[in-house]
């Protein structure tokens, strides 16, 4: 092993590179200057551009669904609240509109009412009126009536027939001298 | 058994750059090294530039390839399982994402500031590239080459100019001012001494930023191997078997915390970095 080692270092001698380990070799510097611009160039170009490219997309795309959701937030919570105004509007409307039906209705009521009383009031009149003319005429039925009757009885009473003009004119006149109010009662019965 | 044998380096071979790669057989010690195409050096003016590949560059180009393959997949678990942006990724693809989120969002945009975007993939590759390569270090037979000053200092450069053009782009003229100390608040005389005095010592701060990155990721690097080397070499110092377990555990435990330190060293030059590159964005004086 000991002499391997010799040999080796022996070999290493003099293949080793002029310069040593502290002085940096031109073409070394060279070969790493067109590898490394090589690689630059190479690995922009089909590594990190696109792995850069990709992990920016998602960025953005990150960032856009972000606003997004923002953004549907906001709407879903004018949306309701438009729609829960809209919902007050529409109880309120519906309030109003069952006072004003409620309102129309005692109108109604009421003007049925009124009429009903007007009709009830007219028909009574009417029928005082007709029981008014129906007992005149009863009256003025009952005096003629009347008249026949008195003279029947007073001929039967003197016996002699007083049919003659002027008994009965006579008899009439006494009759229209009664006042009707003492005959009314009776005929009205 | 104890012999006074030559002094054997066994260390710095093992941490510098090499013209040959190691690779699993079945000879003495299980190693075998092939050796690595020798060419001319390019000659560039007054310079002349070895290119050919040596250990160091082939593991980089390992740690590359490893990072490509890994990012793509990821790329492709990523947009499989994500439609398109529309979900959450899955499995492997989910899991890059984490890193490359946290990176994104907890490193470049907090110390770069606003249009810090543009700097997400440069700071992305710098974390990975340094990542696999440090990984590739604890890979048996495998080199770190990140532990070689030459690839940490050109890292180092690259983030350098970065950092500069990004000041010069966002601060326009004020770039100047980032150079060459100009106080607007106190007197002519005043100002022109501090200017004096300053701008060295502005232009030494410029510089040693990218000089602290290199040799904080090159001396982390290293001083993992040095330590490990160091606790199997206790077994040949002693030239006993007896006492192989207790160096084996330390160097397991050392190992499990390389595997720390590969991830912490690559987060610290991407951190740093984007701290730099936000610092001169907003500097003002």
């Amino acid at each position: 092993m000991h002499f391997f080692l010799l040999q080796e270092a022996a070999q290493h001698a003099d293949e080793a590179v002029s310069g040593g380990l502290l002085s940096p070799s031109g073409g070394v510097m060279v070969w790493t200057l067109v590898i490394f611009i090589f690689l630059l160039l190479v690995l922009s170009k089909y590594a990190f551009k696109p792995i850069t490219k990709a992990v920016e997309e998602r960025e953005k795309a990150l960032a856009d669904a972000i606003e997004a959701a923002q953004r549907d937030r906001d709407d879903a919570n004018r949306l309701l609240q438009d729609q829960r105004e809209q919902i007050a509007a529409a109880r309120d409307e519906a309030q109003k509109i069952i006072a004003d039906a409620r309102a129309a209705a005692e109108q109604v009521r009421g003007k049925l009412i009124e009429q009903a009383h007007g009709e009830t009031g007219e028909l009574l009149e009417r029928a005082r009126r007709e029981i008014g003319a129906e007992r005149d005429r009863a009256i003025a039925d009952l005096r003629l009536e009347a008249i026949d009757l008195a003279i029947a009885g007073a001929s039967r009473v003197i016996g002699k027939n007083l049919d003659d003009q002027s008994n009965r004119q006579l008899v009439q006149s006494f009759l229209a001298s009664v006042p009707s109010s003492k005959l009314a009662p009776k005929a009205g019965m | 058994m104890l012999q006074a044998g030559p002094a054997i380096d066994i260390i710095t071979p093992h941490i510098t750059d090499a013209h040959a790669i190691d690779y699993p057989c079945l000879h003495t010690g299980f190693v075998c090294e092939m050796a690595l195409p020798r060419w001319a050096p390019i000659h560039l003016g007054p310079v002349a530039i070895d290119m050919s590949p040596t250990k160091h560059v082939v593991w980089l180009g390992i740690a590359a390839i490893l990072c490509l393959i890994t990012m793509l997949m990821a790329a492709r678990a990523h947009a499989r399982t994500t439609f398109g942006g529309q979900r959450a990724p899955s499995g492997f693809g989910n899991g890059m994402e984490a890193f490359v989120l946290f990176l994104r969002n907890e490193v470049v945009i907090p110390n770069v500031g606003p249009k810090g975007d543009k700097f997400v993939p440069f700071i992305l590759t710098l974390f990975f590239f340094i990542l696999f390569a440090n990984l590739c270090g604890l890979i048996p037979y495998g080199s770190t080459a990140t532990g070689n000053i030459g690839v940490t200092a050109t890292l180092a450069l690259i983030t350098f100019v970065v950092v500069e053009i990004a000041g010069m782009r966002e601060q326009g003229r004020g770039y100047i001012s980032t150079i060459v100390y100009w106080p607007h608040d106190v007197p002519v005389g005043v100002k022109s001494f501090m200017t004096f005095i300053m701008t060295p010592v502005e232009i030494a701060g410029k510089l040693a930023k990218p000089f602290a990155l290199a040799i904080r990721l090159f001396a982390n690097m290293t001083a993992g191997h040095v330590v490990l080397l160091a606790l199997i070499g206790l077994i040949f110092t002693f030239q006993s078997y007896i006492v192989a377990p207790a160096p084996v555990a330390m160097a397991v435990a050392i190992s499990l915390l390389e595997i720390f330190v590969s991830l912490l060293q690559a987060f610290i030059f991407a951190l740093l970095s984007a701290v730099f590159i936000g610092q001169i964005r907003t500097a003002t004086h």
